[in-house]
């Protein structure tokens, strides 16, 4: 357990000497959702500036009165609304699947690699990145595809029960399973992503066949990381409801934006936090068999040298 | 007296009434209806010590419950009091339970028009009801099956069974009584329309054949459809109900008898005064709760039975349960049954929200919260029924909104009273729902397609049945009590209600009830209103102030010292005419009220003020619930940026969560 705590120490660690990224990376999600909902901001603002029931809308949040204002012919309908925000949640994450090589290639390099590197960095392994996302939407696809259809099956069996709570304990039960594999399937891919940038790696199978053996030689402690790093992100989203809710008057716009990016760039750090961990622990993996597979494997080397391998402090022990 | 004389006397004697029996035998089976019995004067039921209402069936069922088949197998005996002042020679019976069949009226309607519980994506052989008569006989006049013939008086449906008529040989005579024994077999369906089994659950409604009402001249006897309810005449039931032993079980009406029998079943019989309808529900899990309330006219046994995952919730059941029974009892009349069940029925099941006399179903979940008040909302909507449906008894199928739509206003009142304006519904995390704005929000979704004046089955589809019959309705009677005052509405209401409770008033009863009592003429609104589908809004279309010397090239503001000449411009957007007031503000704090009849298309304002224009509004206390645009019925000069900003701020955010979801799980 001490060796998991110090995983996550570490990621930390490498998270916070380059929080940069997440700033940069939230300025982007907050520039790209401003597009898109910037229909819906004029609605808004052609229907209730000027109205005094809108009031009711700023003190305190009556339901009712929302509801009367998408009602009206005049707001549109829903597609309207929803299609360009999409359009730019998909912008979001094309641009994060850009960014996220250099990013890891920071995470596993001692010092901050200039711009120019982490674009260089990025350009170089776009492509292999979205291989690296074509194995991951068929595994997960097919596996997460698997668990779900088993998910709805035992779900619907639980509704005849005579037992109200079967149905939600089943589904408790079963998304839980789910979300457990899906974060071992992540953790899996993570690694992946830090092979390919760290090998420099062209053939992605190679990086998907290797990270797929870490995660099956740690994958307790991978996914004791992983989970409380995503329970903590579930603490944030409690904290940050409790805080708007206890000290943000209902009138307070300001007050209600800075919880809600705060929440927001919190969320974007523990996903980075993530990658963090599963960097460290990918540097350690390396360091340790790293002579091993300079001997074992026939192929030719590749061009770049080995990564350098973070400093660790003292009281960190790898995890083998 | 010699011995012959008196032999012959005794032979007189003796014989005279045997061949006076005989004679009224004979005149019997010339007319059954000389000596039917009469239908019992009882007050089992009811807190009276005479009846309430003129009674003019009564029904005694035996009936025996198949848990396993779902099937019902009882004999009726239905006893009919000709009180139409004509003879009857035709009686329809509704057989409510043929409605769920694929080439149904029911089930056309509700495929094509959607319905509150069902969408008939595909049919299934569990969606099946039936209500089939194994025998039809009228004492007295033999066995009439093979008279009986299916009628389809709204929509010549020839695959619609939910009527039956049958021609007697003789007509019965005014005042006379006629005796039906009726034996029939029902396959009661997987709930639908708030009847039927579910898992091991079953509610047992419109279960039985029901005569029609005669009304107005005609018998009154409506195919079933998706969007209608019923209507029936009162009198008394006797229903006796055999079924598994391990059923906990609750009805309509008293309990007066029951026995466990040998093969495993119990009998439990019911009795119910002055009622028009019976309707029985039966689960092994239910947990019962029993409370009285003290009501005007006597004690009130109530009967809560839960769901076992809601057992928590039983006394927030009872609290609304008492405390609706108390509003209406001091707001409309008092309520004279001995008994009132309340059912929390199957989770899931179509059997959630309905009313049948003094039986009525709630609706929750095991995780509400307390600050959620739609099981609340549920129960007093049910209860209300017990006036409106239960009591006044208005025809359903024609006037609905009479039962459901007064019963919405009076949901309003109530949950009003009880949980505060706008926090009726919810009050959860500062976002609070009024039951007001519901019932707008009904309204305004269709407020325009159908008159409330309408027959239930001719609306233009089942959003505009409920938006009409429901939302508007309420909207109606809480705009109205800004022209006759809220005191006068509810007085009105409680003559009503007292005049009218046990007959079958017709729209133009209560309409002009509420003239009387106001002491106005209405006619104006209600022709709009209530028989129209004029569209209510107005709106403020302009407002500005200009300084008066605005052509001065150096002219400088001051306030409270420059003079403007301001204008405010009201609008009448849809064709509903209506007096309305607007209260115009301005910047040094002055409030002015305008009256404008509403009329003209529009109507203009002018002021010479040294202020200028803040603000108008009209209707600015709010208290008209007809207009389908709260929104520009005020406009001010200067915009108020930040609702729309806080509203965006909490789109911009749902937006960037899913952004991040969606990176987080795929890069």
């Amino acid at each position: 357990m001490k060796e998991d705590t110090n995983l996550i120490l570490a990621g930390l660690r490498i998270v916070s000497r380059h929080k940069g990224y997440i700033f940069w990376l939230w300025l982007l999600n907050l520039s790209l959702a401003e597009f898109g909902t910037a229909a819906v901001r004029n609605r808004l603002h052609t229907v209730l500036d000027h109205s005094l029931l809108a009031d009711r809308l700023l003190q305190g949040f009556d339901r009712g009165v929302y509801l009367e204002m998408v009602a009206r012919p005049e707001w549109g309908s829903s597609p309207g609304s929803a299609v360009p925000a999409m359009y730019f949640t998909i912008l979001f994450f094309i641009v994060t699947l850009f960014c996220m090589p250099g990013v890891l290639d920071a995470y596993t390099s001692e010092g901050r690699p200039s711009r120019e590197d982490f674009f260089r960095c990025c350009g170089r392994n776009l492509w292999r990145f979205v291989r690296v996302l074509v194995f991951y939407g068929i595994v997960a696809g097919l596996i997460g595809g698997a668990l779900f259809s088993g998910h709805v099956a035992l779900v619907h069996a639980s509704e005849k029960s005579t037992y109200e709570l079967l149905p939600f304990y089943t589904n408790l039960a079963t998304l839980g399973v789910i979300f457990l594999v899906l974060t071992v399937i992540r953790v899996w891919f993570d690694l992946a992503q830090v092979d390919v940038v760290v090998r420099d790696q062209r053939a992605v199978r190679k990086s998907v066949i290797a990270a797929f053996g870490y995660t099956q030689q740690n994958l307790i402690p991978l996914l004791a990381a992983y989970g409380i790093i995503c329970l903590l992100a579930l603490a944030v989203l409690a904290g940050g409801i409790w805080v708007w809710h206890s000290f943000v008057p209902s009138s307070n716009v300001l007050g209600a934006f800075v919880v809600t990016q705060v929440m927001l760039v919190l969320w974007l750090g523990m996903r980075f936090w993530q990658r963090a961990t599963a960097a460290a622990f990918y540097m350690r993996q390396a360091t340790v068999d790293a002579p091993t597979q300079a001997t074992a494997d026939p192929t030719p080397a590749p061009e770049v040298t080995l990564p350098v391998v973070p400093p660790l402090d003292g009281d960190v022990k790898l995890l083998v | 007296m010699s011995l012959c004389k008196t032999l012959t006397l005794l032979l007189v004697t003796t014989l005279a009434p045997l061949v006076a029996v005989a004679q009224i035998a004979e005149a019997e089976a010339a007319n059954p209806a000389v000596v039917a019995p009469l239908i019992p004067d009882t007050t089992v039921a009811i807190n009276s010590s005479a009846p309430l209402s003129q009674r003019v069936v009564a029904y005694d069922i035996d009936a025996n419950y198949d848990a396993v088949k779902h099937t019902l197998d009882g004999t009726e005996l239905l006893t009919y009091h000709n009180l139409t002042g004509q003879p009857l020679d035709r009686f329809p019976f509704h057989l409510y339970l043929n409605a769920f069949q694929p080439k149904a009226t029911w089930v056309r309607e509700a495929k094509a028009m959607g319905s509150r519980d069902t969408s008939y994506e595909e049919w299934e052989e569990k969606d099946r009801g039936s209500d089939e008569i194994k025998s039809f006989e009228v004492v007295g006049m033999g066995d009439l099956t093979s008279k009986l013939e299916f009628i389809q008086p709204d929509d010549g449906n020839k695959d619609d069974k939910t009527v039956v008529r049958v021609i007697v040989p003789k007509a019965v005579a005014p005042g006379d009584y006629v005796q039906f024994k009726i034996k029939f077999h029902d396959q009661l369906p997987e709930t639908q329309a708030r009847s039927g089994w579910n898992r091991d659950f079953v509610l047992g409604g419109q279960w039985f054949p029901k005569v029609g009402v005669w009304w107005h001249g005609a018998w009154n006897c409506h195919q079933y459809h998706a969007t209608t309810e019923f209507f029936a005449d009162f009198g008394v039931y006797d229903v006796s109900l055999t079924l598994p032993q391990n059923e906990v079980v609750g009805a309509s009406g008293v309990r007066v008898k029951e026995a466990k029998n040998f093969d495993g079943t119990q009998t439990l019989t019911y009795h119910g005064d002055d009622i028009h309808d019976f309707a029985w529900t039966a689960s092994p899990r239910y947990r019962v709760a029993e409370d009285t309330f003290q009501g005007a006219m006597g004690t009130v046994q109530l009967r809560l039975m839960m769901q076992p995952a809601h057992w928590n919730q039983e006394q927030r059941h009872a609290r609304i349960l008492k405390e609706s029974l108390d509003q209406f009892e001091r707001w409309y009349g008092p309520y004279p049954y001995k008994t009132l069940t309340l059912v929390d029925p199957e989770p899931d099941s179509a059997a959630f929200g309905m009313e049948y006399p003094t039986f009525i179903t709630g609706g929750t979940s095991w995780w509400m919260p307390a600050l959620i008040h739609e099981p609340e909302l549920v129960v007093e909507h049910e209860f209300g029924h017990q006036y409106w449906y239960g009591m006044v008894a208005t025809n359903e199928f024609e006037d609905a909104w009479m039962d459901e739509g007064i019963n919405s206003y009076t949901e309003v009142k109530v949950m009003d009273s009880i949980f505060g304006p706008d926090t009726s519904i919810r009050n959860l995390f500062g976002a609070t729902y009024g039951e007001r704005e519901d019932q707008r929000l009904f309204y305004i979704g269709a407020a325009d397609l159908d008159p409330m004046a309408r027959n239930a089955w001719q609306y233009a589809n089942s959003h505009s049945y409920e938006g009409v019959t429901y939302g508007k309705t309420a909207c109606v009677l809480l705009t109205l009590e800004k022209i006759v005052g809220e005191d006068t509405m509810r007085n009105a209401l409680h003559t009503y209600f007292m005049r009218y409770r046990f007959t079958h008033p017709t729209k133009e009863d209560v309409l002009k009830t509420i003239e009387e009592i106001s002491g106005r003429d209405l006619r104006w609104y209600f022709n709009q209103a209530v028989y129209g589908t004029q569209v209510f809004d107005y709106e403020v279309m302009q407002i500005s102030s200009d300084p008066v010397n605005w052509y001065e090239k150096d002219l400088k503001e001051k306030k409270g010292e420059t003079l403007y000449e301001s204008r405010v411009l009201l609008h009448r957007k849809g064709d509903f005419t209506f007096p309305v007031e607007v209260e115009i503000r301005f910047d040094n704090g002055e409030r002015v009220r305008e009256q404008w009849d509403g009329q003209d298309r529009w109507v203009k304002f002018n002021y010479q003020k040294k202020a200028k224009i803040e603000s108008a509004e009209i209707d600015p206390d709010h208290t008209i619930y007809l207009d389908r645009d709260n929104f520009n019925n005020s406009r001010t000069m200067e915009p108020n940026k930040a609702p729309a900003r806080k509203l965006a701020n909490y789109w911009s955010f749902v937006v960037q969560s899913l952004s991040q979801f969606l990176a987080w799980w795929l890069v």
